[in-house]
């Protein structure tokens, strides 16, 4: 006859057994790999440029640019066909890869690109500001417009560059969440149109950080597109351990060895406590290893980083328990990973991309993790300045992490 | 006479609207089998699942040595030995393995978990994963993993099923064995002639109510009937008659029979569980 065992003996005599479940599978075992070796790798060779629609901020119009200079350059002799050709150069009409947006004055773009106005465009593309602090209404049939980067020329540019005046600067402005490559290819291609003006090589400078801070936080950080992959990348850590973790909790609720468990002294508390415990350092020491891999962590932000990750960790094994108990066979598993994760992966795409997210991207329960993770990662947030979306995090941490261990209890139990 | 180490006191249990377990009364004495009978879909999975604490009753008692079994005691469950109807085992560990495993969930430090593979004639495919076993070799498994904790109180449902007759014969000492060593079996099984041979008592259950509860002979007795079968040759074909040996005047016509030239043979017939069933629940068994 058999002694009852310790609650921690049993749950270690759980763990062992889970360990070697995963170890066994192929289909967990690929996708650690995936994580371990393609991520790095991926990271490694992360392009540094990015092929996209650029929007850009131009001050002032350029046909009005060109159309201020024509009379001057007459004046300086200059032929009708050369004229001509100066309409030619008009940045304005519509290049592949590129959209203009002009503005008539250069004070109102830099407010725009900072983020204190808002810009708005009908249909028929008319401008329109909107300044929100002062409680304007958003215009009616128009969309609004992100803008992130501006170029400001000088009054009578084309005149002094082509009287061959020196010193004629154009002005660069930049969302400080614009990614370095993308600002560094910014200034070339200014640099080359305004070559394609002059007929020679004009001095372009990025405006002096310090008069084109935006945001509030994030002041004069500028952030590398690899930087910003960084906290993604833990979130797909999260998320191939959240598949597998589920994965492991079905095949045990399907092929109902669980219950096998459960007629023995270990009591379903035991059982969910294995299976957190399991997920939470499976996902946590991924995370770490992946972490390790790409860098990131410093002396001032790895409490932080920790934490936030460990947060995650747990909020994921809770989707994985819930998802583990609705799944009835494979593919309804991936159909519930998928429809659980994607939405929580939203919040991880949009840090990539510059301006502040959307309310309803705040709304999902990862946000504040991945804001957090984002914060501590590449704008040195403190434990203090954190603390909000810490708050934040465990709230929805507590009702995700419930909602799975309320789910697998009552699968297990109506088995 | 000792505590019954199964004590059940009208338990009932229904799934919605189908009220699979009807006031169920019974016990088992420690080192009693008690065959539990019924077609399909009659309760005894169910009366099962209920007494190894998965599903609580809707109404009654049902007490595991002593205690109750919504109790959950660790203590009760350390004592107790499950063999499920389904096939639920490790299938990425191997047969020792899985004993292993639930050697330890048990608290078993020294399990000779080879020991019991070997009672079950698994011991040469020991170290092979469970998913590469056949039916049959599962089912073993099934049954050494309720034997792995040596159970004071055993629960079998339908542990033969799907074993080769030999296989079958080896299993059935192995119950004997475990009931001898003092342990409470409370066995399901639709082979009639299993629970003739290892039953103490048997229990049929039908609709989810026990409509008979007693040691086989008993039962044969109560329900059975001497007979004999005479077979005689009619024409081109053969013709049976069954003489009952209670009725009045069945010597007679057993004796003008026997005189008969067309006699080709006379067979007694033995009242068999398999009759009493069909005659408790009015169908056969796969009805
Ligand atoms: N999970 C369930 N949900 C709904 N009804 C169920 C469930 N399990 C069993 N039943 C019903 O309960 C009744 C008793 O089923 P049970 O499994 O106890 O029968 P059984 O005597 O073990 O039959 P068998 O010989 O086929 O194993 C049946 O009518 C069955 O349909
Ligand atoms: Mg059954």
């Amino acid at each position: 006859m058999s002694r009852p065992t310790s609650r921690p003996a049993l749950v270690g005599a759980l763990l062992k057994k889970e360990l070697k479940a995963y170890s066994r599978d192929k289909i967990y075992l690929f996708l650690t790999l995936l994580v371990l070796i393609a991520i790095p790798v991926a990271y490694t060779f992360l392009p540094t440029t990015v092929s996209e629609t650029i929007t850009l901020a131009v001050s002032p119009p350029v046909t009005s640019m060109i159309d201020d200079a024509k009379d001057s350059l007459r004046a300086m002799g200059a032929t009708d066909e050369q004229l001509a050709e100066l309409d030619n150069a008009d940045l304005s009409q519509q290049q592949e890869g590129l959209q203009l947006i002009e503005f008539d004055n250069e004070a109102d773009m830099q407010r725009v690109i900072e983020g204190t106005l808002e810009a708005w465009r009908t249909d028929d593309g008319e401008l329109t500001l909107r300044d929100k602090e002062a409680g304007e209404d958003e215009p009616e049939g128009a969309e609004k417009l992100g803008l992130d980067i501006g170029i400001a020329f000088p009054k009578d540019f084309i005149t002094d560059v082509a009287a061959g005046k020196s010193g004629v600067t154009v002005t660069v402005y930049s969302d400080a969440n614009v990614p370095e490559e993308i600002q560094g290819a910014m200034t070339s291609f200014v640099r080359e149109a305004a070559y394609q003006l002059a007929g020679r090589q004009l001095p372009v400078n990025m405006a002096d950080e310090q008069s084109i801070i935006l945001g509030t936080d994030r002041v004069g950080d500028q952030v590398t597109l690899k930087d910003k992959l960084r906290p993604m990348l833990l979130f797909m850590v999260l998320l191939m351990e959240t598949f597998s973790m589920a994965s492991l909790v079905s095949t045990e609720v399907l092929q109902r060895t669980v219950t096998a468990v459960l007629v023995t002294p270990v009591k379903i508390g035991d059982f969910l406590l294995a299976k957190t415990i399991f997920g939470t350092f499976m996902s946590l020491g991924q995370g770490l290893l992946v972490l390790f891999l790409v860098g990131g962590l410093t002396v001032q932000n790895w409490s932080l980083v920790l934490t936030v990750l460990f947060m995650g960790s747990v909020m994921f094994t809770g989707l994985a328990l819930y998802v583990g108990a609705s799944g009835k066979d494979f593919m309804g598993q991936l159909f519930y990973t998928m429809l659980f994760t994607i939405p929580l992966l939203i919040p991880a795409f949009s840090v990539m991309f510059p301006g502040s997210a959307a309310v309803w991207v705040r709304a999902i329960p990862t946000y504040p993790i991945i804001d957090t993770l984002v914060g501590a990662f590449n704008y040195g947030a403190t434990w203090s300045s954190s603390a909000g979306s810490l708050a934040y995090a465990a709230a929805w941490l507590v009702l995700l992490f419930g909602a799975g261990l309320f789910a697998l209890k009552r699968k297990v139990e109506t088995l | 006479m000792t505590a019954p180490a199964i004590q059940v006191e009208s338990i009932s249990f229904n799934y919605g609207d189908i009220q699979a377990v009807k006031n169920v009364t019974f016990d088992v004495q420690p080192g009693e089998i008690l065959g539990f009978l019924g077609p399909n879909g009659a309760g005894k999975s169910t009366t099962i699942k209920m007494l190894t604490g998965q599903m609580a009753p809707k109404s009654g008692v049902a007490r595991i040595l002593g205690k109750d079994i919504t109790a959950d005691d660790p203590e009760i469950q350390a004592q107790i030995g499950v063999c499920f109807e389904e096939k639920n085992l490790y299938l990425n560990m191997s047969g020792l393995e899985n004993l292993d495993f639930f050697a330890s969930l048990f608290g078993i430090k020294d399990a000779d978990s080879m020991e019991v593979l070997r009672r079950v004639g698994l011991a040469d495919r020991a170290k092979d994963r469970v998913h590469s076993y056949s039916k049959g070799m599962r089912q073993r498994m099934m049954i050494s993993r309720a034997f792995i904790n040596k159970p004071t109180v055993l629960f079998l449902d339908e542990p033969t099923d799907g074993l080769d007759p030999v296989t079958s014969a080896a299993i059935r000492k192995t119950i004997k064995e475990e009931a001898e060593r003092g342990a409470a079996v409370l066995l399901t099984t639709h082979d009639m002639f299993e629970a003739d041979e290892l039953s103490d008592r048997v229990a049929f259950i039908n609709e989810g109510e026990i409509v008979a509860l007693d040691t086989a002979e008993n039962l044969k007795l109560k329900y059975g009937k001497r007979s004999v079968k005479v077979r005689l040759r009619d024409g081109d074909g053969v013709r049976e008659e069954h003489i009952e040996l209670e009725g009045d005047g069945s010597s007679a016509r057993l004796a003008e029979l026997a005189a008969s030239p067309d006699l080709m043979t006379i067979h007694t017939e033995e009242a068999t569980l398999e009759a009493i069933f069909i005659e408790l629940t009015g169908r056969g068994l796969e009805g």
